[in-house]
């Protein structure tokens, strides 16, 4: 498949003023359940998924193409990949304080009170940054589809 | 078991969007009804106190899902058809039949919601982390206390199957990065 055989992006005043408007609302909305995930019903990996709908949201509205051209894709792996380095981080940092793997109270010889609390946010940070890279990852990825090379067919079929 | 009028509403809305989404032979229709049957889905979690997982299903399950069916649907050919629902064999009507004779005889033995005497609620591990996971963890979510605390290197190995999915996909379709 070759990508002009894509339905053509039809731009929707509609679709485009909404979008624009209630795109702030969502991003808050997935940073606070992120955030939030401690006190109440939430996390990391709910609030990454609603942060990473922003993504798609525009791209729906705006065309994918255009979204596709806009974001940076260093970005996108750097941010799944930020997320694994900073659960493991907090993982053995907490050994090299001579505490348990992942043992937060490790953290507060170092002077930081609740370190559990701050821990934990972090931890759930870094979750939602991994899942909102890999909705973002995969949204793109299905939108442009494989192209096998050539003489692939015979080994895909 | 008695249901009030709005959860009867609910499952009644769940069961028929499922069985719409199974039946019905024009696949954008299934993809919505399948994405009206997760928006149920969770709202039947919400009434059995699951807000965590409710918001998850409505996230992924109706929200991400649905565009990515939407996304794939886009690049297949539909073959013309003017049935409008899939004819149901009688293997598959059989399996069906038995999954639902199966869960119809078990699901009525679990425990009612909020049973006092249930084992999960008077066992012991529950009220262990009900009673210390503020002290030991300073974070007034239980669920997340277990979740990032109490069970973190298994939350750990979550994560990092999310990212080995992504990279894997990237594997696959021979692409060095998403966007």
């Amino acid at each position: 498949m070759s990508s002009n055989d894509r339905p053509p992006y039809v731009e929707s005043t509609i679709i485009m003023t909404t979008v624009r408007f209630v795109a702030p609302f969502v991003l808050t909305l997935g940073l606070f359940i992120m955030f939030h995930g401690a006190e109440s019903a939430g996390g990391g990996f709910q609030g990454g998924v609603v942060v990473g709908t922003v993504i798609l949201m525009l791209a729906f509205a705006f065309g994918i193409e255009a979204v596709r051209a806009w974001l940076n894709p260093t970005a996108i792996l750097g941010l799944i990949a930020s997320g694994v380095l900073v659960f493991l981080a907090i993982g053995f940092g907490s050994v090299a304080l001579d505490g348990a793997f992942l043992e937060y109270h490790a953290y507060e010889q170092l002077g930081i009170h609740h370190a559990s609390g701050y821990g934990i946010e972090l931890v759930e940070l870094g979750i939602g940054a991994i899942v909102t890279g890999v909705i973002i990852g995969l949204f793109f990825v299905i939108s442009a589809g494989f192209d096998p090379a050539e003489g692939e067919e015979e080994d895909l079929l | 078991m008695t249901l009030t009028l709005l959860e009867a509403a609910i499952l009644l809305f769940v069961i028929g969007s499922a069985v719409t989404a199974a039946l019905l032979r024009d696949v954008l229709g299934s993809i919505i009804a399948f994405a009206g049957y997760s928006l149920g889905i969770a709202i039947l979690w919400v009434y059995l106190q699951a807000p965590d997982v409710a918001l998850t299903e409505a996230a992924v399950g109706a929200g991400v899902m649905t565009l990515l069916f939407l996304l794939t649907l886009v690049r297949t050919v539909r073959p013309p058809s003017d049935e409008l629902l899939e004819s149901v064999g009688w293997r598959g009507a059989t399996a069906g039949g038995a999954l639902a004779a199966a869960l119809l005889t078990t699901v009525p033995s679990l425990p009612a919601i909020g049973d006092p005497d249930a084992p999960v609620v008077a066992g012991e591990v529950t009220q262990y982390y009900l009673d210390n996971a503020y002290g030991e963890t300073e974070v007034e979510n239980v669920v997340t206390a277990v979740l990032a605390a109490y069970r973190g290197f298994d939350t750990l190995g979550e994560a990092v199957v999310v990212f080995a999915a992504g990279v894997a996909v990237l594997v696959v379709l021979r692409q060095g990065e998403f966007v």
